[in-house]
């Protein structure tokens, strides 16, 4: 009896250990492996799955194509995506029609899915079909620039296929080089399709269907995700293959320990370090740090608009002519940014660049005035809300603003509030003034504009509702002029400028701590790692 | 027999006393989940251009359109048929990941509870059989340094000592090292699959991720066990008994360890029941600082997002377990002391 159920439980050993026998074992170095250790946790495979973690998007990127590229200009230390640069990626090549209307793509001819077949307009326009149909993250994303029905797609033989706007856009094509336009393999996806679920969307959080440069090999939600390269992947700049066999994305919450692990060359990248661990990390110098503003980004105070006494434009002024800036700027991220306050111009920017250093200035006396002015010489209270995910950077600006507004009379109340519960009062606009940053993915000043302040909709954070703003905007879109376009992008901008619903700070920057062999990093404006253009030296 | 036959009944009546205190857990947490202002829709959708549509199709997803009776019919509904719900943190059902944490937080506590019972007894009794000395002294300093240092202090000083300056212990993240190329995936206990594979390296490889998370938690619980030891034991020490069998010129070890231990054990296991539960829920901070896969950060981590389905079910998961580690006190004390059996 005994023995018998020894040796059961050694067949039993014996056959897991089959089961967990990788199929091949040793073929990667380290060297060859790449482990990135992040505070987060990816939780979907789909990354156009609605709530898909900002983690998702980064794995999306290297698991799937899409059929066209942003292209990477050089900047200091590394590079940066360049959204005016396109190139194609499961396309071969594309063409626009003269009236910017059409758009035909070629696929490249030797491409395979992940499962060795080929890639066909077949695929191509299914999967263009069920983002603007099925209910996902890029239907909304491609209704900005009106890619709306399966109809504006046409195979028009087995390798090629034709994209048609009803009017040109500025942001048609490269709205189509986002990660959620993911190209996808139909043959397979549809095997797991269902009657409720004819896009196969519950299948697809959990595995792929794709042809991108890498598999995932292994997925431990809130663990790890190691990706295996794809050695059959041709769709890069020049079909260059990516250096790195093998990568683990593995979550570690407790952000000194990544800290530890990459200086201690256990990990080799890290792009969510505490702000105040970097410099410490830069002056040991056993790291390589690569830093670059969010240029597709701001930090900023939003008042709400249609809330007493922010609907005063003099009161969003004498508040912004009261604030520090400096010394926030150095107290919230230690001065690692680029400063969006002290603009030398009034009325209108010097061109249509966005976001750019607007002219807030420090001044106190004007304050005071203003505030007169406005009829509240004598103050008020308000809140100013920051939300505790953000805390180390916002806490010391909180304080800053508390102390700077106490002086011209303003009485406010610190509202430290958990993440789920400020994005809940930020979207129903009950926040009468708070700090929080924003990003755009298409970063056009009149896209940021219509984004950030315009319509009823969750990112107008200061609620804000401007005739001339919402039309101009509304007009830029499709305005392919580049001189009409500037001259239409700095109204707008002078607009905010004297107008005020936002008060703009800063571009924090991006850091990645790596290992000192790494190369190649390029920032991404969807704030993630693409592991394709890195490499160890 | 009949004792064994008892003992059943006695189980099986307290496993339906429970049943009714279980679900006021339920309903309690599913309320309390729905009256914190966050909301779980709003959190989530928070791609570049999620709207009000998006919102608003997250929320009907979730079922959070609807009246919270009607929720709360379906999530006794789905309880009833094993489903906790999903998790929007993970993207994975509810049961699956705590099936898949569980035996790693248990793991933690399992072995940090023994390296504590196995200092806190012998420091326990030896402060006991000579109070007041230098020896009383010295175990009282440590179990108060280790219950007034909080543990993730005491997690990142060991990590600091061990890992950064030292080197000699594995970094900090997780139950293997992360290059290894295989688990054993069997019991979920990675220690008992290594053994079961007869897998030493491993085995190895495992246990050392686990000394010092191990060693946090046990330096942090050796307060109660020791102290209540001592107490108890101080107590049994003076009663009629002992002195009798000291009189009677038995040997002192065994007057020590079969009579007197026996019969000071009952609130040592009491205690031990009780900090055992607490570990579990509240090893929280070290799972964080260690990376470990444990159900508390897991938790943890679905609360800060308003996420529902995990923290109720992490509540459910941990009632049920409170329920379990009382009763198997209770049927320890009946070994340690014949006559509890009785009441």
């Amino acid at each position: 009896m005994r023995i018998g159920r020894r040796g059961g439980l050694r067949g039993l050993a014996g056959a897991a250990a089959l089961a967990a026998m990788p199929r091949d074992a040793g073929a990667q170095t380290r060297a060859e492996t790449l482990r990135q250790v992040t505070g987060n946790t990816i939780n979907t495979l789909d990354l156009t799955m609605p709530g898909a973690t900002r983690e998702s998007f980064g794995i999306g990127m290297q698991v799937y194509d899409r059929l066209v590229a942003f292209g990477k200009k050089p900047v200091l230390g590394g590079f940066s995506f360049d959204h005016t640069n396109i190139r194609g990626e499961l396309a071969e090549s594309y063409t626009v029609s003269p009236d910017g209307t059409r758009f035909t793509f070629r696929i490249r001819r030797d491409s395979k899915w992940h499962d060795g077949t080929p890639v066909t307009a077949e695929d191509v326009k299914w999967s263009l079909d069920r983002h603007v149909s099925a209910n996902s993250l890029a239907k909304s994303q491609l209704q900005i620039s009106n890619w709306v029905s399966p109809d504006q797609f046409r195979i028009l033989d087995p390798m090629t296929v034709e994209a048609v706007l009803a009017k040109p856009d500025r942001r048609g094509l490269m709205n189509l080089c986002v990660p959620y336009v993911i190209m996808i393999n139909s043959t397979l996806a549809k095997k797991h399709a269902t009657a409720d679920d004819p896009w196969a969307q519950q299948w697809m959080k959990e595995n792929t269907a794709g042809g991108g440069a890498y598999t995932v090999e292994s997925n431990r939600p809130g663990e790890q995700l190691i990706l295996r390269r794809n050695d059959a992947w041709k769709n890069g700049p020049e079909g260059k293959l990516p250096f790195f066999r093998r990568i683990i994305a593995q979550t570690v919450p407790e952000a000194a320990t990544r800290a530890s692990l990459v200086e201690r060359g256990d990990a080799d990248l890290s792009i969510d370090l505490l702000a105040s661990d970097v410099p410490a990390l830069q002056q040991r110098g056993r790291v390589k740090i690569f830093s670059t503003p969010i240029a597709n980004g701001f930090t900023h105070i939003a008042f709400n608009t249609r809330m007493a006494p922010f609907d005063n434009v003099k009161v969003r002024q004498a508040i912004g002519a009261a604030m520090p800036y400096e010394d926030m700027f150095q107290a919230s991220i230690f001065g690692r940014g680029r400063k969006l306050y002290g603009g030398n111009w009034s009325e209108l920017p010097p061109d249509a660049s966005f976001p750019r250093p607007m002219p807030q200035h420090t001044d106190l006396a004007r304050a005071k005035r203003l505030l007169t002015e406005a009829g509240f010489a004598d103050g008020f209270r308000t809140t100013f809300s920051f939300s505790a995910g953000q805390a180390a950077a916002m806490e010391p600006l909180a304080a800053l603003v508390k102390e700077a507004l106490a002086r011209i009379g303003i009485q406010v109340e610190l509202q430290k509030m958990p993440d789920a519960q400020f994005n809940t009062a930020q979207a129903e606009k009950r926040l009468p003034m708070f700090v929080d940053g924003a990003t755009a993915w298409l970063p056009e000043t009149d896209y940021y504009v219509r984004l950030y302040f315009t319509r009823d909709q969750r990112w107008n954070f200061s609620n804000y509702n401007n005739p001339e703003i919402n039309a101009l905007t509304e007009a830029a879109q499709f305005e392919l002029d580049p001189v009409k376009y500037e001259a239409m992008c700095r109204r707008m901008v002078g607009i905010l400028a004297q107008e005020m619903p936002e008060l703009f700070l800063w571009q924090p920057n991006f850091e990645a701590v790596m290992a000192r062999n790494l190369e190649g990093f390029t920032y991404q404006y969807y704030r993630q790692i693409d592991f394709r253009d890195l490499s160890r030296a | 027999m009949r004792a064994l036959r008892s003992a059943g009944r006695r189980v099986g009546g307290r496993l339906l006393a429970s049943l009714p205190a279980l679900f006021g857990v339920v309903v309690l947490t599913f309320l309390l989940m729905r009256v914190l202002p966050g909301d779980p829709a709003v959190f989530f959708a928070s791609g570049p251009t999620a709207g009000q549509e998006e919102i608003e199709a997250l929320r009907k997803e979730l079922g959070l359109d609807q009246p919270i009776p009607i929720q709360l019919v379906r999530y006794l509904g789905d309880i009833a048929h094993g489903n906790l719900g999903r998790s929007l943190t993970t993207g994975q059902p509810v049961m699956t990941d705590l099936r898949r944490r569980l035996p790693a937080s248990l793991e933690l506590t399992f072995s940090a509870l023994a390296l504590a019972l196995s200092l806190a007894l012998p420091l326990g009794i030896l402060a006991a059989l000579r109070p007041g000395s230098l020896l009383d002294h010295a175990v009282r300093l440590v179990c108060t340094m280790g219950v007034c240092v909080p543990t993730f202090v005491s997690g990142l000083l060991l990590v600091y000592v061990f890992y950064v300056v030292l080197g000699i212990a594995p970094d900090p993240t997780g139950r293997i090292d992360i290059f290894a190329s295989s688990r054993p995936e069997i019991t979920g206990f990675l220690l008992v699959d290594f053994a079961l594979m007869g897998d030493w390296e491993g085995w190895w490889a495992a246990a050392s991720q686990l000394i010092l998370p191990a060693s946090t938690m046990a330096l942090f619980v050796l307060a109660p066990l020791a102290r209540m030891t001592r107490a108890s034991m101080l107590a049994v020490l003076g009663s009629d008994f002992i002195r009798t069998a000291r009189s009677l010129g038995l040997a002192e070890g065994r007057v020590i360890v079969v009579y007197a231990l026996r019969n000071a054990l009952v609130p040592v296991l009491t205690i031990t029941g009780i900090v055992f539960s607490t570990m579990l829920g509240a090893n929280v901070l070290v799972e964080k600082v260690f990376s470990w896969p444990g159900v508390a950060s897991y938790a943890l981590d679905a609360l800060l997002a308003s996420d529902y389905a995990p923290v109720q079910g992490f509540v459910l998961l941990m009632a049920s377990i409170f329920v379990l580690v009382n009763l198997t006190v209770d049927l320890l004390y009946g070994l340690a002391d014949p006559r509890a059996t009785a009441a």
